[in-house]
């Protein structure tokens, strides 16, 4: 119970931190969100109009009185309104956020589907021809860009084959089948790069857990070969492919930009980075925030699903 | 099994994609826009996407001409009386089906003034000094100084009129124009439907408008290419030719807005008009236009005004052109014989002002100036440029329109200090000859105000102009009826949407 709630205020505390951190940052940062908003198109906005707009958005107050409003506003589980169009900041996560979720979970169940099967076979023949062909692909995978990798997609499959738009968005509820061929492409540029990874982190370590003594052991005793890797090697082996994963997806909420950017997928990295251009205060520190929250609950499963994988986990 | 599945899959592709599509309804336009408008309120500046999507929802008192010319909206008829504008209206309504009355205009005309106001036109509206209603269908606006102007400001996508009481925070203003907002979705897109109550005779011609925002300028093409989008705005210059080439589609460009140079004249070898002078002879502007436009452009030697147009002469436009000679006798003149160092503010995040940057710093290296470049982002470059922290800087812009007095914001260095201008260098000759021909109505004598003022600027040098950069849209070419407006109304083309029908 202790060791929960000592959890509990430290992760508090990291919001805390994280929150402060953006709000100083942000504002350290030249730029001023009124004078941008009026300056759109390379145009002279009258600066009596910026001092007007200044006044209406709170940013004429001092920055300890605008702090002291953004935590308030957090206790209350106010994130603020936007500087671009004062609409709830909330609303725009709650709407983006689940998109980028959406586009990173399922280029990590394609991701895995391919670089988990392929990495283990590749390691159980190691320099066979799967072994040779998955590493040289893996190399190229993490070697090319994602934004090269999705103009190729959109050049081949939207231009000259013609078979998926380039690149939008339809909310499933609206149209299902489109809604799936849209995410297709930049689920599958994204999905290159991580099964890349997955790949070579499930082949090192299959290697790795196979020249261990116990499956040594194993062997000797007389175990079928399927069980030795299945119950053995892959059971131990998945635990440092698990953290890569995870590591690779929290750094994905806020990393799907180019992919975003180059199929026009609306979602949260495309938001901040607006935001963060538009310098749209409270825009930015809230998807900051709500990023941080979800990277650490993402750690925290990474943990639980540790102890599910490897029992002395939980020992320990 | 597998392999069979997989075969079976890449099957279906080809006609899920008729259903993921944005398949062609009869009639609704599918527009590429080049960014989701940040706001939709009336009478801000908000970018020019944001203009657009004005110019689709909404109507003021006049408007543009497929041709450039200034035409009645809501103004049936305008005219001068005295220091007066008046304007006579005609039969509309708004959206919800009210009609349109004074009042309501000058309603409109308050809210811009307002000591509230954060509209663009807010400093030369509240030079009204009242607005009367001598009837239901007249408004008469009465300046405190006669001005020239107020019609082609009136026509701009920065003076929509809408219906009183209804903006505000979160609010959807409603208006009078040709097509009526739908759906919105915050950061994709817009729908909207045809005005059945439009005040113009079978117009709209289209059925509705799908606009969409595409920020890669390169899939806002690969879009339009695979056939996704009917009409796109803001074409890369890198994407022009390709168009052009294509049968089945159809560019409509012109040269409108330009890049030019503002300087800091607080200290340094800036503040001497032969040095800013020498600057402006030691540039190929024709690098420019190749490296920055894809050679879609023209150089620009002297000051933007609108070549066509009854101000502009051949002589002056060519005042600054290159010339290494006369550069260096004029840095010699000011005390720098051998050059001097300095630093270049631009940004990186449009590769047309980093470009055009790149271009200047060789060029000026040639005249034995040694440049320096600053490209920070956008939202630094504009707080630099608007605090005075530079020494010389690129900007890039479009007049507010094709009459000398559009270039205010980039001449007049007596206004308040802004990033498209220079500082600390206040022009009072420049600001009055401005002045002047804003408050004259004949036209002649507009002419020889203007040609003194051409003189006193290209003097001075506190502008450097670059290169005009060609503006296009790109559209099936099934369209008619959409035309790019001349110049630097360019970016008001939205107003020919009303016109705009597949053939």
């Amino acid at each position: 119970m202790g060791w929960a709630l000592r959890r509990v205020g430290i992760s508090v505390l990291l919001v805390w931190a994280v929150a402060s951190i953006v709000f100083v940052a942000i504002r350290l940062v030249p730029g001023d969100p009124a004078e941008l908003l009026l300056s759109q198109g390379g145009m002279a906005p009258d600066p009596a109009a910026v001092e007007q707009l200044r006044e209406q958005l709170g940013l004429d107050l001092p920055a300890s009185e605008q702090y002291g409003r953004q935590m308030l506003g957090l206790l209350r589980g106010d994130l603020g309104r936007s500087i671009q169009d004062d609409s709830p900041v909330l609303d725009s996560i709650a709407r983006r956020l689940p998109r980028t979720l959406e586009l990173i979970g399922a280029a990590a169940v394609l991701a895995l589907a391919v670089g988990l099967p392929a990495g283990v076979g590749a390691a159980i023949r190691q320099g066979g021809l799967l072994d040779r062909i998955g590493s040289a692909l893996s190399g190229l995978a993490l070697a090319v860009p994602v934004f090269v990798v999705g103009t190729l997609l959109v050049l081949v499959f939207a231009q000259w084959l013609r078979w998926v738009p380039a690149g939008g968005y339809v909310p499933l509820a609206r149209d299902p089948a489109g809604h799936l061929v849209l995410l297709a492409m930049p689920a599958v540029t994204i999905a290159l790069g991580l099964g890349a990874v997955v790949f070579r982190m499930a082949r090192a370590a299959v290697l790795d857990v196979s020249a261990r003594d116990y499956v040594r052991t194993a062997r000797a005793k007389g175990l079928a070969p399927r069980r030795v890797l299945v119950h053995h090697v892959v059971r131990n082996a998945l635990g440092p492919v698990v953290t890569v994963v995870a590591l690779h997806l929290g750094s994905l909420l806020g990393g799907t930009v180019l992919v975003e950017y180059v199929f026009n997928w609306p979602g949260l990295s495309g938001l901040l980075v607006d935001a963060v251009s538009a310098r749209d205060y409270p825009m930015v520190s809230g998807i900051i925030l709500v990023i941080s929250v979800l990277f650490v609950a993402l750690n925290l499963l990474v943990d639980l699903l540790y102890a599910v994988l490897d029992p002395r986990v939980q020992h320990g | 099994m597998l392999r069979r599945s997989l075969i079976a899959g890449a099957a279906v592709v080809p006609f899920l994609r008729n259903a993921a599509r944005a398949a062609r309804d009869a009639g609704v336009l599918r527009f590429g826009l080049s960014s989701y408008p940040p706001t939709l309120a009336p009478w801000q500046n908000a970018g020019t996407a944001a203009g657009t999507v004005q110019l689709i929802m909404n109507r003021g008192l006049l408007s543009y001409a497929p041709d450039g010319t200034l035409q009645g909206e809501l103004a049936e008829r305008w005219g001068r009386d005295g220091d007066a504008w008046v304007f006579k209206l005609r039969e509309a309504q708004f959206h919800d089906g009210t009609p349109v009355r004074a009042e309501d205009i000058k309603w409109n005309l308050e809210q811009v003034a307002g000591e509230k106001s954060t509209a663009y036109l807010r400093a030369q509206f509240q030079q009204a000094e009242r607005i009367e209603m001598p009837d239901a269908r007249t408004v008469r606006l009465v300046m405190r100084t006669p001005n020239a102007t107020i019609p082609l400001l009136l026509a701009t996508f920065f003076m929509p009129v809408v219906k009183p009481g209804t903006t505000g925070a979160g609010a959807q203003p409603v208006g009078v124009g040709p097509f009526i907002l739908k759906a919105a979705e915050r950061g994709v897109g817009l729908e909207f439907e045809a005005n059945p109550k439009y005040y113009k005779p079978g117009l709209p011609k289209l059925r509705g408008i799908r606009a969409t925002a595409y920020a890669d300028e390169n899939l806002r093409v690969a879009a339009l290419q695979a056939g996704d989008l009917d009409l796109i705005e803001y074409v890369p210059w890198q994407s022009m030719a390709g168009i052009e080439a294509d049968p089945k589609l159809r560019l409509d460009a012109t040269d409108g807005p330009y890049m030019y140079l503002v300087f800091n004249g607080k200290a340094g070898p800036f503040a001497d008009a032969r040095v800013r002078r020498a600057v402006a002879h030691a540039i190929r502007r024709d690098e420019i236009v190749r490296a920055a436009f894809f050679g879609r452009g023209k150089p620009l030697e002297g000051l933007p005004v609108t070549p066509g147009t009854e101000f502009f002469d051949s002589v002056r436009a060519r005042a600054q052109a290159y010339d290494p000679a006369r550069a260096k006798a004029l840095l010699a003149e000011a005390g720098h014989p051998n050059g001097f160092s300095t630093t270049l503010l631009s940004t990186a995040q449009y590769g047309m002002h980093k470009d055009t940057a790149e271009i200047v710093q060789q060029n000026l290296a040639a005249v034995g100036i040694q440049v320096e470049l600053k490209l920070p982002d956008w939202a630094t470059r504009v707080a630099l440029g608007n605090r005075g922290q530079y020494e010389f800087a690129v900007g890039g812009t479009a007049s507010d329109s094709n009459d000398p007095d559009g270039m205010s914001a980039v001449l007049d260095g007596t206004l308040p200090p802004s990033y498209t201008r220079s500082i600390n260098l206040p022009t009072p000759r420049v600001h009055d000859l401005l002045a002047a021909g804003r408050s004259e109505f004949d036209p002649a004598k507009r002419r020889a105000i203007y040609a003194e003022m051409q003189d006193v600027a290209l003097e001075q040098a506190e502008f450097v102009g670059l290169a005009w950069r060609s503006q296009g849209y790109a559209m099936s070419s099934d369209i008619k009826g959409f035309h790019n407006l001349p110049g630097s109304i360019g970016f008001f083309s939205g107003y020919t949407l009303e016109t705009a029908e597949f053939v």
